[in-house]
């Protein structure tokens, strides 16, 4: 190597540095523009001809879609191409099964028609059944319904049963205790019999003794009395009936004028504001009383003219139904039963309430003046009797009946009737705890009536029959009954007339009955006075016996007169 | 000489920017064709990197120009391809701008002007033809007909594929000078001017007192005139007292030529 300085290095070094800088300007200067210049247009070059070669493959594929088209469209026309046959074929294939599965789904279609059919036919069958059902069932609810009624029918009418049954427990229970002390009486009873049969005995040897000298002397006292007897009745036999009248002091005085049974209902009108129970005239027959469902005892007058009565005064105090109604003997008085298990006692001058009489367990039915006018007796559906002594306000006995009463009378002083549920009429004297005597009769007893002439008993029963009863013998002498007498409730009253010619009673159809009590059993129907319009509760013939009042369910009173 | 190879690779790798345009009488209609941008090795020729260039202006030719033969022209002068690029360069764009913008034509080739060397068989041709030219006038015994079919093509292929060790492994063998003859017989060189054909003499590398010649004596043989001319010799502003034997060994192109372009002062 030269060194520099020397004249051969310089123009060599010249030259090195001038190809340097040729290069330098000419190449070195461009070469990395032209360089990326080459590759961007190699790259463009090489996405132009790929874009070319998309385009052509795109073209090439159009024109592929076009030709398949055409094949298919023409259906194998361009049955040279191997593929195209053989898609054609798998086509075909597709096609036969296809058109196979269609045959299926015809012959399936059918089969399903026919089973549709069917199921069709079969509904009809089961609609057909089941409105068969539908129509059973609502027969059967229809008999159900019926059964019903009928089960509320029987319940309703056990119920009633078994109100009666208890009620007849209850009376059985009474009696029971009512025998209870009846044995224990009679076993005190038998002791004192025992004992008095001792003395009987020892007294018996005396009177055997004194008996003969008796009759010794009765033999004697006879033969003179006969004698004598025999004489007098040859001189007067007339005095006789006289002094037979005479000895009844019991018997009240006969009326006046005779009775006459009246046709026409001189005035209806209503009395109440509800049913009425009881009707009775004054003693002087110059008032009448009414007991009524609205809890009131109401005076009437009835007017002279013939004009509707005139209510002279309202007694109030009761709280149920007033069920009896009766003046004392004195017109001082009226006395009234009720069902608030009470009995009640006002006076007539001023209408006030005096006494009011409780004790009873049931409703009274019944009270009457008894002997005189400060004692009251009553009878009770809790099967008692109760003596009241209105001076001391306050019961004084109390008389086990055994059964409910629905009605008694008094006579003389000491005697009781009393009407029972039991269809006994039973007999009592005050002075003894026991019935005296009893009479069966065929139905529960609603009332009594005592004959003016205390002889005979009315007895009017549910087995829709009045009867007359002689007390003396206690038999039934006559039955009075009609073809449509029926009797309405349990505390229907059938009254004499007061010359106790007549009977008279209301019936169930509004129809007011007159029996005549001489004429025999049968065809003694003297007359019936037909006004009211439900059931008679009770009636009054008037103390002179020309008028009638009688009075219904329906709040009416009918006052019947020919006056 | 570590030099004087450091030389003959930085030749070697001595490159033109090229700026190509397809002449406006060859564009079809359909859009303005756009420019191709390359360096082009010095050393090689226009047919043989013009493939690229063809291939992207033929998109735009007319029908009729489609298959005719590629030619060149530089403001308005058709380029003689059988010239190295560089001596092309160094005689018609020494001073002008870069890149060297060089209009593209296929129609209307000027048959007087230029010889019909497109393919690259011809052009093959004509360079080896031109190395055995050099050859010839170098040595007495000529080197290149005792070489081998495979190192022509070795040549050939090496300048071809710009493959420096490829070409100068054979090329050696033509540049060498034995010890008892130091000197070529004859300098091969041709000396160009614009729009002139080129001028070509036997020069010796000594002369008959055994002096060293230089390119100055070069110069003056073929230009008796003594006028002031710039000369340059691959690109470089060579000195006139430069010797011409080692001119030869180092500045001559792959056809072993020295070509020296010449600028009127």
């Amino acid at each position: 190597m030269a060194a520099p300085g020397s004249p051969v290095s310089d123009w060599k070094y010249d030259i090195i540095q001038q190809i340097h800088h040729r290069n330098r300007v000419e190449s070195a200067s461009f070469k990395p523009v032209f360089d990326a210049y080459g590759k961007l247009f190699e790259f463009s070059d090489s996405l132009k001809a790929q874009n070319t070669q998309l385009n052509l493959y795109v073209e090439k594929l159009k024109e592929e879609n076009v030709r398949l088209q055409v094949s298919g469209g023409t259906g194998g026309s361009s049955a040279s191409d191997p593929r195209a046959q053989e898609r054609i074929a798998t086509l075909e294939q597709k096609l036969y099964k296809l058109q196979e599965e269609l045959t299926e789904m015809h012959r399936r279609k059918g089969e399903n028609a026919q089973q549709l059919i069917d199921m069709k036919n079969a509904l009809q069958e089961k609609e057909r059944l089941l409105a068969d059902r539908e129509r059973r069932i609502q027969d059967q609810d229809a008999t159900i319904y019926g059964m019903k009624l009928a089960i509320k029918q029987s319940e309703a009418a056990v119920l009633e049963l078994e109100r009666t049954n208890q009620l007849i427990k209850d009376e059985q229970q009474a009696l029971h205790i009512a025998y209870c002390s009846m044995e224990e009486k009679f076993r005190k009873m038998a002791n004192e019999n025992e004992d008095l049969i001792q003395r009987w005995l020892r007294h018996k040897a005396d009177e055997v003794e004194r008996m003969n000298i008796e009759t010794e002397n009765q033999n004697r006292m006879r033969q003179r009395s006969l004698q004598r007897d025999i004489i007098e009745a040859a001189k007067d036999p007339v005095a006789v009936n006289l002094e037979r009248l005479l000895g009844h002091d019991d018997v009240p005085m006969m009326p006046v004028c005779c009775v006459v049974i009246p046709s026409t209902a001189q005035r209806k009108f209503e009395a109440h504001d509800a049913e009425v129970n009881a009707i009775r005239w004054s003693p002087s027959g110059r008032f009448f009383a009414t007991g009524g469902g609205d809890r009131k005892v109401k005076l009437w007058e009835p007017s002279p003219s013939g004009a509707e009565p005139e209510c002279r005064g309202v007694l109030t105090g009761s709280n149920a139904a007033v069920m009896a109604v009766e003046f004392d003997p004195g017109e001082t008085l009226i006395a009234g039963a009720s069902s608030d298990f009470a009995a009640r006692v006002w006076t007539l001058n001023d209408q006030r309430l005096r006494h009011t009489l409780t004790g009873h367990s049931g409703k009274v039915m019944a009270c009457k003046f008894f002997s005189s006018s400060h004692r009251v007796v009553s009878g009770s559906h809790d099967r008692t009797l109760k003596i009241w002594d209105l001076r001391s306000r306050a019961c004084i006995q109390t008389i086990f009946a055994g059964s409910s009463c629905n009605d008694l009378v008094c006579y003389g002083s000491q005697n009781i009737i009393s009407a029972h549920f039991d269809k006994k009429i039973r007999y009592w004297d005050s002075r003894s705890e026991n019935a005296v005597n009893e009479l069966l009769l065929y139905g529960k007893i609603t009332s009594l009536d005592m004959s003016p002439d205390s002889l005979y008993l009315l007895a009017c029963a549910r087995d829709d029959t009045v009867k007359l009863i002689d007390i003396r013998n206690n038999q039934v002498t006559v039955t009075l009954c009609a073809d449509n007498f029926k009797v309405g409730c349990d505390w229907t009253r059938a009254v004499f007339s007061p010359d106790g010619q007549y009977a008279m009673a209301g019936s169930n159809d509004g129809t007011l009955y007159v029996w005549n009590l001489k004429t025999g059993q049968h065809d003694n129907v003297e007359k019936t006075l037909k006004e009211h319009t439900t059931t008679i509760t009770s009636c009054s013939w008037h103390p002179q016996g020309n008028q009638l009042l009688s009075c219904d369910k329906n709040k009416k009173v009918v006052l019947w007169s020919d006056m | 000489m570590s030099d004087d190879r450091e030389i003959l690779r930085e030749l070697w790798n001595g490159q033109v920017p090229v700026h190509f345009v397809l002449s406006s009488d060859e564009t079809s209609n359909m859009e303005a064709p756009q420019p191709y941008f390359v360096l082009v090795p010095r050393q090689t020729y226009f047919p043989l990197c013009l493939d690229k260039v063809n291939r992207h202006f033929q998109k735009y030719t007319t029908q009729t120009a489609a298959g005719q033969e590629i030619w060149l022209d530089f403001d308005g002068t058709p380029l003689r391809m059988h010239y190295p690029v560089g001596v092309l360069f160094d005689l018609f764009a020494h001073d002008a701008l870069l890149p060297w913008t060089i209009t593209v034509h296929y129609s209307a080739f000027p048959e007087d002007e230029l010889i019909h060397l497109a393919s690259r068989d011809a052009m093959e041709s004509y360079f080896m033809s031109t190395l055995k030219e050099a050859d010839a006038l170098k040595h007495k015994v000529t080197i290149v007909s005792t070489m081998q079919k495979k190192d022509h093509k070795q040549l050939w292929t090496g300048l071809l594929n710009d493959r420096f060790d490829q070409f100068w492994a054979i090329n050696r063998k033509l540049m060498e000078v034995s010890s008892e003859n130091p000197y070529f017989r004859y300098i091969p060189f041709r000396v160009y001017q614009a729009d002139k054909s080129f001028i070509q003499k036997l020069v010796k590398p000594v002369d008959e007192e055994g002096r060293r010649q230089t390119l100055a004596d070069l110069l003056l043989q073929v230009f008796p005139d003594h006028q002031n001319r710039k000369v340059v010799i691959q690109g470089v502003k060579m000195s006139p007292q430069t010797p011409l034997q080692w001119l030869s060994e180092h500045f001559s192109y792959p056809d072993n030529f020295i070509h020296i372009c010449v600028h009127e002062k």
